[in-house]
Order: structure tokens, then C-alpha cells, then sequence
């Protein structure tokens, strides 16, 4: 093992892209994270706005709640459409 | 022009004697003209018109007035007197002095031969002297008495006739022979017509006979006419003679009379003719004088008797008879009578004028003398003398005058002559030097050009000659040399041959087998060499092999794969197996037969997850194929043979069967058949497997190509 610690470019090409059958996972936990965060955030901010603004209501939580699982959703979906096909955004054709 | 001018000074005497016989007249017109003419030409200087002139008014004036010439020596009362024919100047002389029966004789002799029998016929009533021959009668002073005569006649006659007759008879045998030998004979033909007198005339009357005889037809008379017109008579003294001045006057008077030897007077005429030296005046007064006197004489002279007639000059007193009447006697007590002129004591007594004159007075004197009238015409006579001097000293003069004039003349005329004669020469001269001069120019440019060219072409002759002598020396020289050499050839050959017969065969056959042994040692050197290399090949592949497979992880092995391409060398075979190994491959080792199957289970249950999702699939698909595919069933792998269809889960099951079986390149394809997220999701599994493959695939090359090569050298 001493002698193959020299050879860099292997663990770097693994941290850099990761294993071609790892790719689907890695999208899911993206995604996971995300919505996580972004309802958390959305909840967050409907607590926030129920207390100041709406004397403690619910609706407020739950509409802040729903913005941030639908942006993730947005994301995820994003992802995952095109992840299947390279992107062709911003390719150019050289003309023979 | 000078011979013009001295006919013309000379000429009215000269052409008025010549002028009687026309012939005569028209030849010395005609020669003066023929002469003329070579002067014309030979003075080129002198202009020609006066030339053109005479020759063309000449025939006219000349005869017709010579006085028109400008020669002023010429009495101009002289001129109209001219006129007597030359018969009566001529014939006055004889008539007075003497004639001889010979001359008259001879005298009708020159007009024609046959007239000889007149004067025959003549002489008989002319009471003459003795003597038979004209000479006989040369000056006899006191033989004018003619009673002498008459008795001679009886005896002499016969005889003289008898002789005469005889005379006459040989001389027309003589020339009727001559005649005939001159009909017979040509060349006495010529000489009998050229000389004899008449004999022409004879002669061709003959032949004329002789012609019509022949020829009766034709008309002949032409040719008769013809030959007397031609005939001219030219006096043997006409014409141009060295003496210039008229003094052939009296020798033409003498001629055309025939005999110079007739008269008398001749020995005194031939003094007169030396003793002259101015004739021409002397002639025209002479003849006038003459004429004068003639107009006077006939008359009396005429009915006389012809010796009366002579005697007057001897001045014999009696004969005379008393032609004079008016001369009367009145002094016939005068016994002295009037002395006579001494014809040899007058001055100029050699002047024939003169001696006329003298003999013109001593004759009056004489008949004065005869009449005894001397006292009585003593003074006239005596003046008369006197004249006479006066009359002498004037000829003398006038003479001397004209003598000189004409010297002058002459020396002009020389001088003139002289220079136009040197003009022409140096002309002559001069255009003959210039003509040579040309010529010798001609010539020498000729002649230089001649010789260049000759020289220019012996130049180049000899040059070519040469050329070709030099040409053909140099071929005999290369043709020897080339000889020579192919003889040293040849027997540098032969000689050659004959060794190389002996020893050289045996060294060549030698090196042969030697080069023989050295190609097997280097083929067998090679064939080991081969073996050789090829074991190290094959030991190097059977390493890398050794590598490959002993590793139970990935290992790089680039050291095995060096040592088999040094071992390899240059072959392109081996070459082109390393160079399609992926270079991470042998850097970075590849994955084991194990490991690929292991890893290929985790793909499959990755590939599993996402076999049921559609194209373009978003979140909500993905986890419902997620959760989907937990349910689906599995391709059973125990069962027997493949699982048919190009769905994922038959692929998967297909592929992983062919990897258990150890089949990676069959896995690789039917993995490689997937679509969308499951290729996507396969594609780092694919690439190991192949770089797996291409490591095998560059080693079984290698290894059949070591086995090839190993196959090859034996």
C-alpha cells in the first residue's frame, strides 16, 4: 500500500466524479437534502410570520412549509431529467 | 591652204595653162582638193570653215576669176588678159622661135598616134632644113635664108622618104605587134598600156572588137565612153612638187607642147629656168606681153613663110619683109643704124620678158636699120632703149617685191605649217602619254588584281591542301596507334589467358568455397541470433502474462511491458500491440476476472433500480421505478441456457452468467446493448472491462507472434 500512495490520480478522479453506478443515489440524496432544507426554511419562515403577522395562525406555516418542498421538487426534478442525456446548453458545432 | 594659196598666187598662169584640156583643168582642181584635204585633217588647231569653204566654192571660183584670191601680187589688168589658151601661148613660142617638122611632128603625135601620116603630108611644101631630128635645128642664127632648101629636096626626099616610109611601116608593124602581144600577154598588157602612148586606146578598141564579136548583143559603146571620160591626162609635172613657186609654168607650156627639147630657145630657157627664182609675175607679163605682141604678129607672121619667120631673132635684116608699112625710111643716107640691144648685156637678160622685149626692139630696129631710117627714129629708138631700161628696172623691182612677198609668205605659211605640225605632235605626244599612262594604270591594277586573286586562291588551295595532308597524317597516325594497341591487347590477353588457365582457376575455386563456408556461418549466426531473440520474447510475454494474472488487485506492470518491447526490438508487430494498450491500463494495472464480476453486481443492482424509468424521466418516475423495481422478478441464473430479450433484467442476467463463465468480451457486448440510465450507469464497468480485454487481446498478439517468429527461423 506504501507503494501505491504515490500514484495521486486515482483517489482524485474518485473524489471527482463519482462511480458511473453511484450517480442515481447521489441525485437522491441531493434531493433529500434539499427538500429537507428548503421546507425547513419555508416552515421556519411561516412560524415566523405566523407570530408576528397572523397571531399565530397555521396557514402561514404550512404555506412556508409548501414553498420550500416545492422549490426542492423543482430542483430534483431538474436534475434527474437531465442527467440521463449531457447537457447540451451552451455546445457548439464547429462547422467542417 | 598653203597648196590652195600657192595655186591661187600662182594661179592664173597655172590654171588658165592647165585650163584647155578640161581634164586637165578638172584633175589639178580635183587634186588641189584631194590634197587640201590631208591638211585639213592634220590640222586639227586651224579652223576648218576655210577648208569647207574653198572646197565647196573652190570648182566655181577658181576657174572662173582666180583674181578673186587675195593674193595681190597679181596685176589686177593682168586678170581680164589671162585668157589665151595655152595652144597660143605655147604655140607662139615654137611658132616664133622654130618649128622643126619633128616637133610639129611630135606635137600632133601627143593628140593621136595615127596623125602621124599629116605632117608626112605636111613636110613635103615646107621647104626644111636637113636635118632629121628636131635638135638639128638648135638655134642656127644665119640659116634663115630659105633658098638653100629648095635643090636639097630632089635627092634627099626619096631618100628620106624611103626611110620615113620604112620607119613608118616597122613602127606600125611594131606596134601592131605590140598590140597583139599585148592582147595575148598580161603583163605585157600592162606595160605596153601604162607606157606606150595610145596603146590603152589600141588595145581596148581591139579587145572592144573582140567583145562584140563575142557578144554582139550587149552595148558596148559605154564602156568606150566610160574609158575616155576616166582618161584623164595628167602631165607628169602637175600637181605638187617640192618647188613651191609657179616655176613649172614653163614646164607645163613645155609639156602640153610637147618637147621641151623643141625649140630653139630651149638651152636659154633652161638658164632662164635656173637663173629664176620669181616667175610667177614674170609669167602673166610674159604672157601678156606675148599676147600683146601675138595680137600684133599674126598678121604679118602668119602669111609668110614659116623660115622667114625664124630668122627675126638672129636679127638678120634682109628677110624681114616690109611688114611695116608705117615705118618709112626717112633717113636712108644714114649708114649708122641703130645698134642693136645686146640680148646677153641687158640687164636681166635672164628674164625671158626681157629677152622678149629686147627681141621685140632689136627687131624694129633691125627693120628700122633694114630701112635705113636709123637717123631718123634714132630718139625714139633711143628712147625706146631708154624705156626699156626704165621698164627693166621696174621688172626688177616689182620682182624683188613680189619675191619678197612671196618668201614671206612662204616663211609664214613654214612657220604657221611648222607650229601647227608641233601643235599636233605635242598633241599627239600628249594624248599618247596620257593613254599610255592610262593603259600602264589599267594594266598594273589589272594585273595586281589578277594576282591577288591567284594569290588568294594558291593561298587557300594550299591551305586546304595542307589541311587535308595534316587530316590524313593524323588518321594514319590514330589508325597505327589504334593498331598498335589492340596488338598489345590482345597479346596482353593471351598471355593473361594462359596464367589465368594455370594457377587462376585453382584461386578461384578457392575464394568460392571459402565465400560459400562464410555465407552458411553467417546464416547459421543468424538463425541463433533469431532463437535467440525470440525466447526473450517469448519470456517477456509470458512475464507480463505472469503479472497480469499473479495479481490479485490492480498493479501497474510497465516495467514487464518495457522489457518485452526491448526485447521485442523493432518489431512493427509487437510494436503495434503495446501502442493499442491504453497507457492507464499499464499504469495504473487493470481490475482481475473477480474483481470485474463483483464489481459487476453492484452495477447491476444500481442498473435494477433504474430499469422501469421512462425517457426524460423527472423525480416522481425515478422513485416510483425505485420503488417498482423492489417488486419486479429476477432472471433466474440456474436455469438452463440464456434468457432471451433485450430488456434490462434478461441483459443483466445474460451478462452475468457470460462473466461467471469467464466470458468477459461477451458480458462487454451484452452490456453495451443497454440504453438510457442503465447504459449511463454501466459505462465505468464497461471501460475497465475493456481495457482488461485490450491488455489480453495485445498479449495473445504478441505471444503468436513470438511463436511465429520461434516457427520462422527453423
Amino acid at each position: 500500500m506504501a507503494e501505491r500512495t504515490p500514484t495521486p490520480p486515482s483517489p482524485v478522479t474518485r473524489a471527482n466524479r463519482p462511480m458511473s453506478e453511484a450517480l442515481l443515489n447521489e441525485k437522491w440524496d441531493r434531493c433529500l437534502s434539499s427538500m429537507l432544507i428548503r421546507s425547513g426554511l419555508g416552515l421556519s419562515f411561516g412560524v415566523v410570520f405566523s407570530f408576528l403577522l397572523f397571531k399565530r395562525r397555521a396557514w402561514p406555516v404550512w404555506l412556508g412549509t409548501g414553498f420550500g418542498a416545492g422549490r426542492a421538487w423543482e430542483e430534483c426534478d431538474n436534475s434527474f431529467k437531465h442527467a440521463a442525456a449531457p447537457t447540451k446548453d451552451g455546445l457548439r458545432v464547429l462547422r467542417p | 591652204m598653203l597648196r590652195v594659196s600657192l595655186y591661187e598666187a600662182a594661179g592664173p598662169s597655172l590654171l588658165e595653162l592647165a585650163a584647155p584640156t578640161d581634164s586637165n583643168g578638172s584633175s589639178l582642181r580635183s587634186e588641189a582638193r584631194y590634197t587640201k584635204k590631208p591638211d585639213d585633217t592634220t590640222l586639227p588647231g586651224t579652223p576648218p570653215k576655210i577648208d569647207l569653204d574653198d572646197v565647196a566654192a573652190e570648182p566655181i571660183t577658181t576657174p572662173v576669176n582666180p583674181s578673186t584670191d587675195p593674193i595681190a601680187t597679181i596685176p589686177p589688168e593682168n586678170v581680164p588678159r589671162e585668157p589665151p589658151s595655152p595652144e597660143e601661148v605655147q604655140a607662139t613660142p615654137p611658132e616664133s622661135v622654130e618649128a622643126t617638122p619633128s616637133e610639129s611632128v611630135q606635137a600632133t603625135s601627143s593628140d593621136s598616134v595615127l596623125a602621124t601620116p599629116p605632117p608626112s603630108t605636111s613636110t613635103p611644101p615646107t621647104p626644111l632644113p636637113p636635118t632629121g631630128t628636131g635638135t638639128s635645128s638648135v638655134a642656127p642664127p644665119p640659116n634663115g635664108a630659105p633658098p638653100p632648101p629648095p635643090p636639097a629636096p630632089k635627092r634627099k626626099p626619096r631618100r628620106f622618104r624611103r626611110f620615113l616610109t620604112a620607119m613608118l611601116l616597122l613602127s606600125a608593124l611594131g606596134y601592131g605587134g605590140s598590140v597583139y602581144m599585148a592582147l595575148v600577154n598580161d603583163n605585157f598588157h600592162d606595160f605596153f598600156t601604162e607606157y606606150v602612148p595610145f596603146g590603152e586606146d589600141a588595145v581596148a578598141y581591139f579587145e572592144e572588137r573582140e567583145f562584140r564579136k563575142r557578144f554582139p548583143e550587149t552595148t558596148t559603146p559605154r564602156r568606150h565612153e566610160v574609158r575616155d571620160d576616166n582618161k584623164v591626162k595628167i602631165p607628169s609635172n602637175s600637181g605638187l612638187s617640192s618647188r613651191v613657186t609657179g616655176e613649172s609654168d614653163p614646164n607645163k607650156a613645155d609639156l602640153l607642147s610637147k618637147g621641151r627639147h623643141v625649140s630653139a630657145l630651149e638651152d636659154n630657157k633652161i638658164a632662164e629656168e635656173q637663173a629664176k627664182q620669181n616667175p610667177e609675175q614674170a609669167k602673166p607679163k610674159d604672157t601678156r606681153e606675148a599676147g600683146a605682141e601675138r595680137q600684133k604678129d599674126p598678121g604679118p607672121s602668119e602669111p609668110e613663110p614659116k623660115p622667114a619667120a625664124e630668122p627675126p631673132k638672129p636679127a638678120a635684116e634682109p628677110p624681114k619683109p616690109a611688114a611695116e608699112p608705117p615705118k618709112p625710111a626717112p633717113e636712108p643716107p644714114k649708114p649708122v643704124p641703130a645698134a642693136q640691144i645686146d640680148n646677153l648685156k641687158v640687164e636681166g637678160a635672164d628674164e625671158p620678158v626681157v629677152q622678149e622685149v629686147v627681141k621685140i626692139l632689136n627687131d624694129i630696129i633691125t627693120v628700122v636699120n633694114a630701112d635705113n631710117a636709123g637717123s631718123k627714129y634714132a630718139s625714139t629708138i633711143d628712147k625706146a632703149k631708154g624705156e626699156l631700161g626704165k621698164v627693166l628696172s621696174d621688172i626688177t623691182t616689182m620682182k624683188a617685191t613680189i619675191n619678197k612677198e612671196a618668201e614671206d609668205k612662204i616663211r609664214a605659211s613654214h612657220t604657221e605649217f611648222d607650229a601647227a605640225a608641233k601643235e599636233l605632235m605635242r598633241r599627239l605626244e600628249a594624248e599618247m602619254k596620257e593613254q599610255e599612262a592610262r593603259w600602264k594604270d589599267e594594266y598594273e591594277a589589272e594585273r595586281q588584281k589578277l594576282s591577288e586573286t591567284y594569290d588568294n586562291k594558291l593561298r587557300s588551295e594550299l591551305d586546304t591542301t595542307k589541311k587535308v595532308y595534316e587530316q590524313r597524317l593524323k588518321n594514319e597516325l590514330l589508325e597505327q596507334a589504334i593498331a598498335l594497341q589492340r596488338q598489345c591487347t590482345e597479346s596482353v590477353r593471351d598471355r593473361v589467358e594462359t596464367e589465368r588457365s594455370g594457377r587462376l582457376s585453382k584461386l578461384d575455386e578457392l575464394s568460392s568455397s571459402v565465400a560459400e563456408l562464410e555465407r552458411l556461418t553467417a546464416e547459421w549466426n543468424s538463425v541463433v541470433d533469431a532463437n535467440l531473440k525470440t525466447q526473450h520474447l517469448v519470456v517477456a510475454v509470458e512475464a507480463v502474462r505472469n503479472a497480469l494474472e499473479a495479481a490479485d488487485r490492480p498493479k501497474p506492470f510497465v516495467d514487464e511491458l518495457v522489457a518485452l518491447k526491448e526485447t521485442a526490438g523493432d518489431d512493427p508487430v509487437v510494436n503495434a500491440a503495446i501502442a493499442s494498450i491504453n497507457p492507464s491500463a499499464y499504469q495504473r494495472g487493470i481490475s482481475t476476472t473477480s474483481q470485474l464480476i463483483d464489481r459487476f453486481r453492484l452495477v447491476a443492482h444500481e442498473v435494477r433500480k433504474a430499469a422501469l424509468l421512462p425517457e426524460n424521466a423527472g423525480v416522481a418516475s425515478h422513485a416510483a421505478s425505485l420503488l417498482l423495481s423492489k417488486f419486479m422478478f429476477r432472471k433466474d441464473k440456474g436455469a438452463i441456457g440464456l434468457p432471451v430479450g433485450n430488456d434490462v433484467e434478461s441483459v443483466l442476467a445474460r451478462a452475468e452468467l457470460l462473466l461467471e463463465e469467464g466470458n468477459i468480451d461477451q458480458a462487454a457486448r451484452e452490456v453495451n446493448q443497454l440504453q438510457g440510465w442503465a447504459k449511463v450507469l454501466c459505462r465505468d464497468w464497461l471501460a475497465e472491462a475493456r481495457r482488461v480485454l485490450e491488455v489480453k487481446q495485445a498479449l495473445d498478439v504478441i505471444t503468436t507472434e513470438a511463436r511465429l517468429q520461434s516457427l520462422l527461423v527453423d
